[in-house]
């Protein structure tokens, strides 16, 4: 009992204690910030996932495989399976209206499907809007007020398609990323303004353009054809009016990326639908036959059937509560083998690739992971000088308070009585402190975007660079049991530091420790 | 509780014996002998004086009574040293006992007070018995011990001064709180260490009164420590201690009360 007693009378009497809590307090609000923000990193990389691409891709690349309308109707007969949406995946090159080129991923997506199987709808960037974003307080956003043009943009963006405006056709039309352009700026509130651009001209003038992708902006394509067997064919050079922009979060997908129509781009890569001819039997020099009209000229070819579509993907999305692994599991042991036996040609079932986002980004995921431990490992090792700090701070508390053990001691106070009262005493500042921490931890996490910036308006800090680190706007989602084992840890160091002096000062001999100076 | 009863008439033997009793520090590789092989009976409800000079061991001898310290031990052809304490011998009992016999059997005033510097006057006579009773026995006994402890405070004239810190007070005014404190788990035996070193004749006299008060109505034996034989000569009986040994009965034995 005299231990609940000193504890409360070291505690309030002393600037010591103080010390060691806010040592406490910052090593674990800084672990927490730390893991907090490195683990949501992670969080939203995986997550990300969905909204662009479903749950899981059935994949083969280059060149692609048929009957995929089969392999959809086959997959969405399954009850685990919410739909499932042909993509056909080119690596091309783009020319901007800047004039410069880049490589980026060509996805040729059907609207509709693509819409049941991804957040696609959600990511079109011009839009009709009402309310402002969260951080645009002067309502600085385009997208605001009453332009009639945002719903002619948008709607355009859920048809793929652009109007001529001398004919009046509907032309097939691109949504490209909403970095990719380089014609807008992403404002601080985290909105994008369309930017005239100069442009340098052959003749050596200056040309003022005011270039917006949805209105009158086109892009160049240049794709690379291959035939069913992977083989290059032709490389073809299109140029394609943009319907919209969108907005995924992911910086690389939204500087890399243009979604085309999935129609037009089979058309361009020869992935259409495309009539069979027979070709064997023909003798090393062709065949030829007397016309009526005693001609001789080159049989024509015989029809043998139709070679069908093809796609290079089949995104797909399961019901709310299924895993991508789940699913993964059900196309690959339920869904695939039997359309592979159904049809002649495509993939066999233990050749096509079926992938998880996880899966397709492994890579970047298995490194985010190991950053994330070294980072942890690092402030480990930081915080590890607070061990040393709590058990300086106690080695000079205990020993200024030996002579109290003494008494005590004398008193009658056993040794693991004395011990007890000086782990309850430490345990009291890692508690405190830790709590501290956490608090602290938690208000930084919760508010790291507004911090970030007001380091960077201040100091001119930018810690955070969405080139780098993918994502637009830091995580800042806090888990529980992450505070939790921070928490913990806190305490725990405290009774560690605590531990070495108070085992030395119990087990004195009263008199010792009444001598102790 | 074994209690002894205080009737010197079925004398059950002394309450405290102490044979062949050697003490040497170790100040590195210095040995330091200061007590030679002590040997010395205390009575119940006796009053002994132990006088000596400065550095003469007193203090360390009276350690070893209070358990405070163990002797050392039997080596070569020295006899084991032993302390008995109403049939008990401390120097072989285990540590949790000795504690026991701390809290429960003994009361130590020290030379130079040893208070709490954090606590009050009343929290530094109660940790004795937070001591004695652990965390649940204090919940039953919080009440009785606060009242024994403002009880013992007021007769030695501290009623007034129960919540100021340690600090506060007069060297006078420690001693008392230390003397309460010492008593406040009403011990058998009382160990004081100089209990008037440290002050002036008159304040020293009102000590050793309160003293000779306790040993008149409770029947406390005490075992005084001092280097002055006017003090001595309040006791029953004076032990003077030279050179690490009880000297012969230099003191005229003087029979109190
Ligand atoms: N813990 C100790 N370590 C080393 N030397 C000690 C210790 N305690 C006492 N001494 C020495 O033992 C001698 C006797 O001390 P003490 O018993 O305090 O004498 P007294 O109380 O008679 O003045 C002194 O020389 C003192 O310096
Ligand atoms: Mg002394």
């Amino acid at each position: 009992m005299y231990q609940a007693l000193l504890t409360r009378k070291y505690l309030t009497s002393k600037i010591m204690p103080l010390l060691a809590m806010v040592a406490v307090m910052l090593s674990v609000a800084t672990v927490l910030v730390t893991w907090s923000i490195m683990g949501g990193f992670l969080k939203v990389l995986l997550e990300s996932g969905r909204p662009m691409v479903g749950d899981a891709v059935i994949h083969w690349p280059i060149a692609g495989f048929a009957h995929y309308d089969d392999l959809i109707e086959r997959l969405e007969a399954n009850d685990r399976i919410e739909a499932a949406a042909p993509m056909t995946e080119s690596l091309g090159l783009v020319r901007l209206p800047t004039g410069q080129i880049r490589v980026v991923t060509i996805k040729g997506v059907e609207p509709d499907a693509f819409r049941r199987v991804t957040g696609f709808e959600d990511t079109i960037w011009w839009r009709p809007l009402n309310t402002p974003t969260r951080k645009d307080h002067d309502r600085d956003d385009p997208r605001l007020g009453d332009h009639p043009s945002m719903q002619f943009y948008y709607d355009n963006a859920l048809t793929m398609t652009r109007p001529d405006p001398t004919t009046g056709d509907s032309d097939p039309a691109a949504i490209i990323g909403i970095e990719l352009s380089g014609l807008l700026e992403r404002t601080a509130a985290g909105i994008y303004v369309p930017q005239t651009t100069l442009r340098a001209r052959p003749d050596g003038e200056i040309a003022v353009e005011s270039i917006f992708m949805p209105r009158n902006g086109e892009i160049g394509l240049t794709l690379l054809a291959l035939d069913h067997e992977g083989i290059p064919i032709d490389s073809i050079s299109r140029r394609l009016p943009v319907a919209n922009e969108f907005q995924s979060g992911v910086y690389e997908v939204d500087s890399g990326t243009v979604l085309v129509p999935l129609d037009w781009l089979q058309r361009q890569l020869r992935m259409d639908e495309a009539v069979k001819v027979n070709t064997k039997g023909d003798d090393i020099f062709g065949n030829y036959e007397q016309g009526p009209d005693g001609v001789l000229r080159p049989k024509p070819l015989e029809a043998t059937g139709v070679a069908p579509a093809r796609v290079t993907t089949v995104l797909v999305r399961g019901v709310d509560d299924a895993t991508p692994d789940e699913i993964k599991k059900i196309i690959e042991e339920e869904v695939y083998p039997g359309f592979a036996q159904a049809h002649e040609g495509v993939p066999h079932e233990l050749d096509i690739l079926v992938l998880t986002w996880a899966d397709q980004n492994a890579t970047l995921i298995a490194s985010v992971r190991k950053e994330t431990g070294l980072v942890l490992f690092i402030f480990g090792i930081v915080c590890f000088t607070t061990v040393f700090l709590v058990l300086a701070i106690f080695w000079s508390m205990i020993s200024e308070k030996t002579k109290d053990i003494g008494i005590l001691r004398a008193l009658g106070a056993t040794t693991a009585g004395v011990a007890w009262l000086w782990l309850r005493y430490s345990g009291a500042i890692g508690v405190v402190g830790s709590a501290l921490g956490l608090v602290a931890g938690y208000l930084i996490v919760t508010n790291i975007n507004a911090i970030h910036e007001w380091l960077g308006e201040t100091f001119g800090l930018v810690v955070w660079d969405a080139r780098v680190y993918y994502f637009v706007e830091i995580p800042r989602e806090m888990e529980w049991h992450k505070a939790l084992i921070v928490g913990i840890a806190g305490v725990v160091t405290c009774l560690f530091g605590a531990a070495l002096p108070a085992w030395r000062a119990a087990r004195m001999r009263p008199v010792q420790a009444l001598r102790f100076e | 509780m074994n209690m002894p009863e205080h009737a010197p008439q079925t004398d059950p033997g002394p309450l405290l014996s102490v044979r062949n009793v050697r003490k040497t520090y170790k100040l590195g590789r210095v040995s330091v002998p200061v007590l030679y092989g002590v040997d010395l009976d205390v009575a119940r409800g006796e009053w002994v004086a132990i006088l000596g000079a400065s550095g003469s061991g007193k203090s360390t001898l009276l350690h070893l009574c209070g358990g405070l310290d163990r002797p050392d031990k039997a080596k070569g052809d020295t006899p084991r040293a032993h302390i008995t304490f109403d049939g008990r011998d401390l120097t072989s009992l285990p540590g949790s006992q000795l504690d026991r016999f701390r809290s429960r059997d003994v009361g130590f005033v020290f030379q130079f007070y040893h208070l709490l510097p954090e606590l009050t006057v009343l929290e530094n006579v109660t940790v004795g018995a937070m001591v004695r009773t652990g965390r649940i026995g204090w919940h039953r006994e919080r009440g009785a011990a606060t009242a024994r402890a403002k009880e013992l405070l007021e007769a030695f004239g501290l009623g007034h001064r129960l919540r100021h810190r340690s600090a506060e007070l007069s060297g006078g005014e420690r001693q008392r709180v230390a003397i309460a404190r010492a008593l406040i788990n009403e011990p058998t035996l009382l160990l004081a260490d100089e209990p008037t070193g440290n002050l002036d004749r008159e304040t020293g006299g009102a000590i050793l009164d309160v003293l000779a008060d306790l040993r008149e109505r409770h029947g406390l034996t005490v075992l005084m420590v001092t280097h002055d034989a006017a003090v001595a000569e309040r006791a029953d009986r004076v032990i003077s201690i030279v050179d690490g040994e009880i000297g012969a009965p230099s003191a005229p034995t003087l029979t109190g009360g």
